[in-house]
């Protein structure tokens, strides 16, 4: 069988870099190739090329054919009427693929507009019959994009790049910035669309259980390289690169820990909220009547979705947002009406880890100024201790003392994600807040630092409040969870209870939604789904 | 502290490279010319700014009058060169008092929400009059003079800085690594001086540099209309203005005090697109 | 929508308010006595007390001051002691000239900044992006009274093509030409700096906008390259526009002041000009509420405009 799209020898070039080389794929008709890497692998670069839109300053080498036909190097109107016609893209991040200003029934409509379809009444009809397919009411056409939910966005910009009927769908992370639950809708209905449509999909993606879920067919690129193409069972079964295997070992896994019942001291709690309330006038509660602690030395995973106020709940913990209502206490001691200089006393003991590496650590700062920095603002001992203490954190976290004086421009995301860790870990702290310190993270790298949360916590000893939409991550870390949802706590208890039989149905679908990194298990969820 | 400064110029010195090179050059050299102009005038002018030269009326440009004579028999090319000083001592003094008041308001105002509301409902006021017109208001208090020209360029400058400082102030204060820094108890102080200040030192320069050029215009322009420099001082724009009358015997009184102004106001412009894109160019 | 508007009002309402009250002080804070000034040197005592009576000058400043603003709102706001005549009919005189020439700038250089910044974002040669960003650097930095000598320089004494100032005899309604005559470089040269801060606004936020996700989502269906330019990104682009023009208004009227001046055009401009050097105080009182009541209106203005233009703000909802 020939292929529909056929890409040989792929190199692209920006000035000073090479973006993708040597790569070669092929994809059939009616079948969904999913190209797996973590970033900077050079899929999205790639997947740009086939559509002639890669930024002026690349060059792209090498050959990419639909149907024998030569994309590259193809005039501008020439490839203006493949796109869209042919071969159609959809984006990560739904909320930024619409124009904001614009009815979506007018941006499909364009579409339509752009291949042919002259007529006003004509495209009405067809956007309407399009966002059906989808699943959003016709009548909806009228709606900006700022009226629909995350989901249903992405559903729309399905409905827009299936407008004028192509044959192939690149899907560049079609789900990542959503939801689980709102992740498996969207699976689903691009699932369907695929075989009713008989698309040939080239699915983008980093997400092992995506891959597991879609594909037929998997390429591992990394750096810019292809490193291999398998069947979607093989590929699980039996990797056959090094790297490929140390990708699927790092997908963290619900179930998998061995856990080791801890002893948790049952002193006073490092945090305990009482009937919290937190709202904002004319908006619903952004929390309603939490009631939970962290023991001391214990780790609480504090799982929800977007939107379920569980960064608000963080925020609470380190006294930067004060309660509408209920009591805040930090190693016994109430927040209510405690000046700035109490609670600056309270901070000391406290360890902060935020999100997003790049933005967490002060640019102009050394990576060593920045672990000293809650040294030099609690003053203790003189600079050279506090150069040594830091010094030594920095073993803690795997670097080097040569790290201490380079810029986090030069580190990588890991790296920078470490070095907060050790500046967390500074004044000793007693109670660590991370806020998904590894949502941002690659994989690979994402175990890693796992990794190291725990051995640090064994050693250090410190109570934590863990923030993670990933339960599998949770799962890793956490001695108990409490599961968040739209300001509600829906439940708490053990991990190990909580992860493998929930009490509740929410609870019970965010674990169902996640998808396993293994096809076969994935196809029989499907299986069950549609029997019942 | 000390690893801090041994450590930190990277960015510096990008940031005078701009200045090495392109169009943050040609400014440079633009105001530089212009600015020793201006001191050395005392060296560099032929005739005092006031001489009547017997018999000189309405030259035109010439190896004596490089700028011809005026109406009254004065060496226009002098006139020009102590003009120059006026203006430049505006830019200096002005330009920083309003900046650093507008910065201290901009600051203060970034700290409580009460002082926020207040310091923006008086920056609106002050901005409700056009530069030029908020001249015109004060020379109608104060009388012309230079008094009005200094007052309307710090008027001016101060909710520019104000408003700049306080958005740069609170943006900071959202960034992960400031809110980290104060979740382990950095006091607001610390927050000002380690994080807010160098962070928007770059912003501030380029607002300076712009400023530089707005307060040449500002001053020129309401000396010009004389509301400015009282006659028979000499300013840029004052000899402009005088040069309008005679615009036919001698072009070169026009000419060269306006050939003066655009090379300065150009230059500052000059100097802060460059520290902008160099800037651009660090960020990616 | 209606909130959003109705937010504006209070800030409007207390830069309309404090403004009032330093104008009205203007007159109170003259050295020396307004009504011997305004009087003039070798007024009599008795003219001078005629001048204090009518100013209301002997009675309370809370009165005065009510006075004043009644005064305004009713649009009898006394007479002129340099020129003569009432102030009214000074104004209504000066301001159809001054309405015609800052119309015919902001036009103009709206259609510039539409046009060319548009070019401006979506050309891939670098001359032309070379070319516009030298010549927009010169049109911001030059001011506007250089920028009118210079014209005046060159097309009314080297090339003597175009009237150097004043406005035609038979007025501005006689004959369309004419008038268009003397109009064309005060208007180009007060439409320049404005028109150029906007080219750069729209250059630069269009070029930020192409670089959106919903542009490649748009390209990559197949629309072409200039339908997203000029129909997609420009239309989003509108709404923060009109806020930047309603700012840059204030630069016109500033900018009016010293294109009068410089063409002698007989508008509001040369008016406040001749009453501040001319120390007519009550006209340059009435003429600087006027300026602020004109800028402060247009801000709110705009920000309708820019209320009904996005649907984010126009239907709420938005984060």
């Amino acid at each position: 069988m020939s292929a529909l799209l056929r890409i040989e020898n792929l190199r692209v070039e920006f000035p000073g870099a090479t973006a993708v080389e040597d790569v070669a794929l092929d994809l059939h008709e009616n079948e969904v190739l999913a190209v797996v890497g973590e970033s900077g692998s050079g899929k999205s670069v790639t997947a740009l090329a086939v559509l002639g839109l890669l930024p002026s300053s690349a060059r792209a080498a090498g050959s990419i054919k639909l149907d024998g036909r030569e994309l590259l190097g193809l005039p501008e109107d020439e490839l203006r009427a493949v796109r869209g016609a042919r071969i159609a893209l959809v984006f990560q991040e739904p909320s930024t693929a619409l124009n904001p200003v614009e009815r979506v029934g007018w941006q499909i409509g364009e579409v339509l507009r752009a291949h042919g379809v002259k007529d006003k009444r004509e495209r009405r009809g067809r956007v309407g019959e399009l966002l059906e397919q989808v699943g959003i009411p016709p009548e909806r056409a009228r709606d900006y994009p700022h009226q629909f939910s995350g989901g249903q966005k992405q559903r729309v910009v399905l409905a827009l790049a299936l407008a004028a009927d192509p044959d192939v769908l690149i899907a560049d992370e079609p789900t990542t910035a959503l939801d689980v639950t709102v992740q498996a809708e969207i699976l689903a209905l691009l699932r369907e669309l695929q075989r009713t449509r008989r698309l040939a999909v080239l699915l983008i993606t980093h997400n092992m259980g995506v891959v597991a879920d879609l594909a037929d067919r998997v390429a591992v690129m990394r750096d810019g390289r292809v490193l291999e193409t398998q069947d979607v069972r093989k590929l699980f079964a039996a990797p056959s690169t090094p790297y490929t295997r140390e990708l699927l070992a790092s997908v963290p896994r619900l179930g998998r820990r061995e856990r080791t019942e801890r002893q948790i001291s049952d002193g006073i709690p490092a945090f305990a909220v009482d009937g919290l309330v937190v709202d904002h006038p004319g908006r619903p509660a952004a929390l309603d009547k939490i009631t939970l602690q962290v023991a001391p030395g214990e780790v609480l995973g504090l799982v929800g979705e977007s939107g379920s106020g569980k960064t608000t709940l963080g925020r609470v913990a380190v006294g930067r947002l004060r309660p509408s209502a209920g009591s805040v206490r930090l190693f016994g001691t109430d927040l209510t009406g405690l000046g700035r200089a109490e609670l600056r006393v309270l901070r000391r003991r406290i360890g902060v880890v935020h999100q997003d590496p790049a933005a967490s650590l002060d640019p102009r700062r050394t990576v060593l100024d920045s672990i000293t920095e809650p040294l030099d603002v609690h003053q203790v001992g003189s600079r050279a201790e506090r150069v040594a203490r830091a010094e030594e954190l920095l073993e803690q976290v795997r670097l080097t003392k040569e790290h201490g004086s380079r810029l986090p421009r030069e580190l990588s995301g890991g790296q920078r994600q470490r070095v907060a860790l050790a500046r967390a870990l500074a004044l000793e702290p007693d109670f660590l807040v991370a806020d998904e310190p590894t949502s941002a993270l690659d994989v690979s790298v994402q175990a890693t630092v796992l990794e190291l949360f725990s051995e640090l916590q064994d050693l250090h000893g410190f109570a934590c409040l863990f923030i993670s939409h990933d339960l599998a991550v949770v799962d890793q870390i956490a001695d108990r969870v409490a599961v968040l949802r739209d300001g509600h706590l829906i439940e708490q208890g053990p991990a190990a209870q909580i992860l493998t039989s929930p009490s509740t149905p929410y609870t019970r679908a965010l674990l169902d939604s996640a998808p396993i990194p293994d096809p076969d298990a994935q196809r029989t969820r499907h299986h069950l789904k549609a029997t019942a | 502290m000390t690893t801090a400064t041994l450590k930190a110029p990277a960015r510096p010195r990008a940031k005078r490279g701009a200045l090495r090179g392109g169009r943050g050059l040609v400014g440079v050299v633009l105001v530089g010319v212009v600015v020793l102009a201006g001191l050395l005038a005392p060296l560099l002018a032929p005739f005092s700014s006031q001489e009547q030269i017997p018999g000189a009326n309405l030259l035109g440009a010439s190896g004596t009058h490089l700028f011809g004579t005026d109406e009254v028999n004065r060496d226009v090319f002098s006139r020009v060169l102590y003009g120059i000083r006026i203006d430049l001592f505006i830019c200096l003094v002005a330009v920083p008092a309003g900046a650093l008041l507008g910065g201290l308001v901009g600051l203060v105002a970034s700290q409580t929400g009460p002082s926020d509301v207040v310091a923006q409902r008086a920056f609106d006021v002050v901005l409700a009059f056009p530069p030029i017109i908020l001249g015109i208001g004060i020379a109608a208090v104060t009388g012309v003079g230079v008094l009005p020209v200094v007052c309307v360029v710090i008027g001016a400058e101060v909710p520019l800085f104000g408003r700049l400082v306080r958005a740069a102030t609170l943006k900071v204060r959202e960034l992960p690594y400031v809110d980290a820094a104060e979740s382990m108890g950095a006091s607001r102080t610390w927050v000002l001086r380690k994080h807010v200040l160098p962070n928007i030192l770059d912003s501030l320069i380029v607002q300076l540099a712009l400023s530089a050029s707005g307060a040449v215009f500002i001053s020129s322009a309401m000396n010009f209309i004389g509301i400015g420099v009282r006659p028979p001082e000499p300013s840029l724009g004052g000899v402009l203005a005088d040069a309008m009358a005679q615009l036919g015997a001698n072009t070169m009184y026009a000419v060269g005090p306006l050939a003066v102004i655009v090379v300065l106001v150009l230059g500052f412009q000059l100097i802060a697109q460059a520290l902008v894109a160099a800037r651009r160019g660090e960020a990616s | 929508m209606t909130s959003y508007v109705l937010r504006r009002l209070p800030s409007l309402g207390v830069v309309l308010f404090v403004s009032s009250l330093l104008i009205f002080a203007v007159l109170r804070l003259v050295p020396g006595d307004p009504a011997t000034a305004l009087a003039g040197a070798n007024a009599t005592p008795d003219v001078v007390e005629a001048i204090r009576k009518e100013l209301g000058l002997d009675r309370p400043w809370a009165t005065q001051y009510v006075q004043w603003l009644g005064g305004l709102l009713t649009f009898d706001t006394g007479r002129s002691y340099l020129i003569g005549g009432t102030i009214g009919a000074l104004v209504t005189d000066a301001l159809a000239n001054t309405l015609l020439l800052t119309g015919s700038a902001l036009v103009l250089a709206v259609i510039a900044a539409l046009v060319l910044g548009t070019v401006w974002a979506g050309t891939r040669k670098p001359w032309l992006d070379n070319l516009l960003t030298g010549a927009n650097t010169l049109a911001v930095a030059v001011p506007t009274f250089v920028m009118g000598v210079a014209l005046i320089l060159v097309f009314g004494i080297f090339f003597p093509v175009l009237p150097t100032g004043g406005v035609p005899r038979d007025g501005l309604l006689a004959n369309p030409s004419i008038t268009f005559q003397y109009l064309l470089m005060p208007a180009i040269c007060l439409a320049l700096p404005v028109g150029a801060v906007l080219t750069r606004y729209v250059a630069e936020s269009l070029r930020t906008e192409l670089a959106q996700p919903y542009v490649v989502t748009a390209l990559a269906a197949g629309v072409s390259r200039r339908r997203v330019l000029v129909r997609h990104a420009l239309r989003n682009i509108l709404p923060t526009s009109l806020t930047v023009l309603g700012l840059q208004t204030g630069a016109l009227l500033g900018g009016a002041v010293l294109v009068e001046f410089t063409f002698s055009w007989p508008g509001l401009g040369l008016l406040i000009e001749r009453a501040v050097t001319g120390r007519d105080y009550p006209v340059v009182q009435v003429l600087l509420m006027l300026s602020v009541a004109v800028f402060a209106v247009l801000q709110l203005l705009t920000d309708v405009a820019h209320a009904l233009l996005d649907p984010r703000v126009r239907l709420g909802g938005a984060r």
